[in-house]
């Protein structure tokens, strides 16, 4: 089928499509069930009343004498009380169809049952072969609408020896026949209409009951999204399992991808840095003898140095921002950093403090990154202050909102955003700040969070890092 | 003041127990981290210098075990891995410092410096008693300001026994904290060098406690 035919509606819904698939087949086939078998009620109706009407006819045909006078009469009464009582619906009538009627009677309704009273069927003209039964739809006493049998028959042996022809004639009142038919419809199309909405309560059940895994698997989605899961958990229909059992590897494998990453990077800069290391030292020691070729050689190790780092932070925060299922807790994170700076400070005596975090609030990534971040504004804190840094962390419209304050000189205004975006060296007299605030900014950025840099309460710069919350 | 210095690479290696030993500590060095450890659990150093990357056991796994076993010298950790998870994992594995690479060697210095003041309890890079002066900074000694030629070991002896002023120290001690490893040690050079010290010393600043070893105290 062409999918621009279908309507939009149809096309973007699973629901829509399953009811609408199975609520017109079923309604079809009621539909079509109802009608055939109303009509076979109706065609039963008829050969029913038809068949009474034959029966009538063969006992009136049965009955059928001469008299004396060779006028028709019959020899016993027919035994349906109907037909005695006046316009009972029941009807019988009998004409002369030899054209020879006797003076005291006319042709037609010769002879006619006692329901008819004084009423005489007018039967179109028809030219009926000797034995012959023909059916028709007459007018009745009181205009009421007639099922009709006639019969003609001819009698060779009569008293004067002339050959008669009649037309016997049995009708009945057709509504006898139509009024079960309808009542009969009427039920019909009742029981059919509440099967019909039990039918479509069941498909709404169905479909309702039969996508259910779809809106768990929704759910699941959402957490692994948030971070509260690191793949797709719970139970699934076999049908969905291996589509869940995909999905899941994928993600293990592009943890494994990150991971090995991550470790190919660190390697990389590894095998950079020792080299650096080596060369910048023999030109320190060589310093002496060939002063300017020392300072360009500490110049352009420190420069490939600070490169290295940036990029080798980029390319692992790039890898691992847009990872799914990542989820670290804040308040471990926070103590190991500031246990280290306590360690790699230690000669500055600084008073480092930590307001309370609620135990349960999460970074929705890599713990990695969430260290790399902290590390970078403590660390930087801690060089600038004078003897006090305080780290606060609160959630806000799903987003931690963490403040690193000291009591340091503080950064003048306008340069905080070139300090930011470029990485340059506010202060050469403090060594190894170079880059920090700008990799801090680069991941915020990567996770659709942000640095900010203002005047701390404490009276040095407050850093704000705003960043993703796990739910 | 003896240090170890553990680093896979042969000319950093090299270069790091150069300048420590221009700076006037005893340096042994370690290629691997079998041998690291077991260096560090039997001899008493008074700093270690470590990087992570080690061939047969990696640095972090040396200094848990060197901790596990109660050895508390001061470990500075030499790497060039810097990222801040590395950094949590190294001190919280029981690392004093951390340094990566590329470092300068004056930092390297500096910081070695403060691990071994710090683990001695004293705040100032200028250790003193009574007229005599230290400044570890750059490994000049001082005797009412008047600067004192010392040779290497002479420094040596006079730096461990500053670091542990007023205990006593005794001669397989000192000997243990002036000599590197592989040196050929004989226990009759301390007395001399002690003698010697004695010689550009105000006298009554270190006391021969019999017995025991030599006390260096400012005369009351």
């Amino acid at each position: 089928m062409n999918q621009s035919l279908l309507p939009a509606a149809f096309r973007r819904s699973l629901r829509i499509r399953l009811l609408a698939g199975t609520l017109s087949w079923i309604l079809l086939s009621i539909v079509l069930a109802g009608w055939g078998l109303d009509n076979l009620f109706r065609q039963h109706i008829a050969t029913q009343f038809h068949g009474e009407l034959t029966t009538h006819l063969d006992q009136l045909t049965a009955q059928l004498t001469m008299d004396e006078q060779g006028r028709p009469r019959l020899a016993l009464p027919l035994s349906d009380p109907r037909f005695s009582r006046p316009y009972a619906g029941h009807y019988w009538q009998i004409d002369r169809l030899d054209g020879q009627p006797e003076r005291d009677s006319p042709a037609i309704g010769q002879l006619r049952s006692r329901s008819l009273w004084d009423f005489v069927l007018n039967v179109p003209d028809d030219s009926l072969s000797d034995g012959a039964t023909h059916r028709h739809r007459i007018v009745g006493p009181e205009g009421k609408m007639l099922g009709m049998i006639e019969r003609s028959v001819r009698i060779d042996e009569t008293p004067d020896a002339r050959t008669r022809s009649f037309r016997l004639i049995v009708a009945a009142d057709e509504s006898l026949m139509l009024e079960p038919a309808a009542r009969f419809g009427k039920i019909l199309w009742l029981a059919l209409g509440i099967l019909a909405a039990g039918v479509v309560v069941a498909a709404l059940v169905q479909v309702f009951v039969g996508l259910a895994p779809l809106r768990q698997l929704h759910g699941a989605l959402g957490r692994v999204r948030n971070g509260e899961a690191p793949a797709l958990e719970g139970d699934f229909p076999v049908e969905i399992m291996p589509l869940i059992e995909e999905f899941n590897s994928v993600l293990s494998q592009n943890a494994e991808v990150v991971d090995r990453a991550r470790t190919q990077a660190g390697n990389l800069a590894h095998a950079l840095k020792t080299p650096l290391s080596v060369l910048a030292n023999a030109a320190d020691s060589h310093a002496r003898d060939n002063g300017e070729l020392a300072r360009l050689v500490g110049e352009q190790v420190s420069l490939a140095r600070t490169q290295v780092d940036y990029h080798l932070a980029r390319a692992q925060a790039a890898a691992t921002s847009r990872l799914p299922g990542a989820r670290t807790a804040v308040q471990p994170a926070i103590e190991g950093l500031l246990r280290t700076m306590r360690r790699i400070h230690a000669d500055r005596g600084l008073q480092l403090n930590l307001r309370p975090i609620p135990e349960t609030l999460s970074f929705r990534g890599e713990a990695q990154d969430l260290q790399e971040m902290l590390g970078n504004l403590l660390d930087n804190a801690c060089k600038w202050a004078r003897q006090t840094v305080e780290c606060s962390v609160r959630h806000e419209a799903g987003c931690l909102v963490i403040d690193i304050d000291d009591d340091g000189a503080g950064l003048p205004a306008e340069q905080r955003e070139a300090v930011i975006r470029r990485g340059i060296r506010a202060d050469e007299l403090v060594p190894g700040s170079g880059l920090g605030l700008a990799i801090v900014d680069d991941l915020a950025r990567l996770y659709g969070g942000q640095l900010e840099l203002s005047d701390s309460p404490l009276g040095g710069l407050r850093a704000r890092l705003t960043l993703p919350a796990a739910a | 003041m003896r240090i170890l210095v553990v680093e896979d690479e042969p000319t950093l290696q090299n270069q790091l127990a150069h300048e420590l030993a221009a700076a006037g500590y005893a340096v042994d060095v370690a290629g691997n981290g079998i041998d690291a450890h077991y260096l560090g659990d039997t001899e008493p150093y008074d700093a270690v210098v470590l990087d992570l990357g080690l061939p047969q056991m990696d640095g972090i796994t040396v200094l848990r075990k060197w901790r596990a076993d109660k050895r508390t010298m001061p470990v500075l950790i030499l790497t060039a891995r810097d990222g801040w998870h590395e950094k949590v994992a190294g001190i919280d594995a029981g690392a004093d410092d951390y340094l990566t690479k590329p470092f300068h060697m004056e930092e390297l210095l500096a910081r070695l410096r403060a691990l071994i003041r710090r683990a001695g309890g004293h705040a100032d890079a200028e250790l003193s008693c009574g007229p005599l002066s230290l400044d570890t900074r750059n490994s000049r000694a001082t005797v009412d300001g008047r600067v004192l030629t010392l040779t290497s070991h002479e420094y040596r002896v006079l730096a461990y026994l500053m670091h542990h002023r007023d205990e006593i120290v005794s001669r397989s001690t000192l000997i243990e904290h002036i000599y590197a490893q592989d040196f050929d040690r004989d226990s009759n050079t301390v007395e001399v060098f002690i003698a010697r010290l004695r010689k550009k010393l105000p006298p009554g600043l270190i006391e021969t406690i019999r017995g025991l070893g030599y006390r260096l105290s400012a005369p009351k």
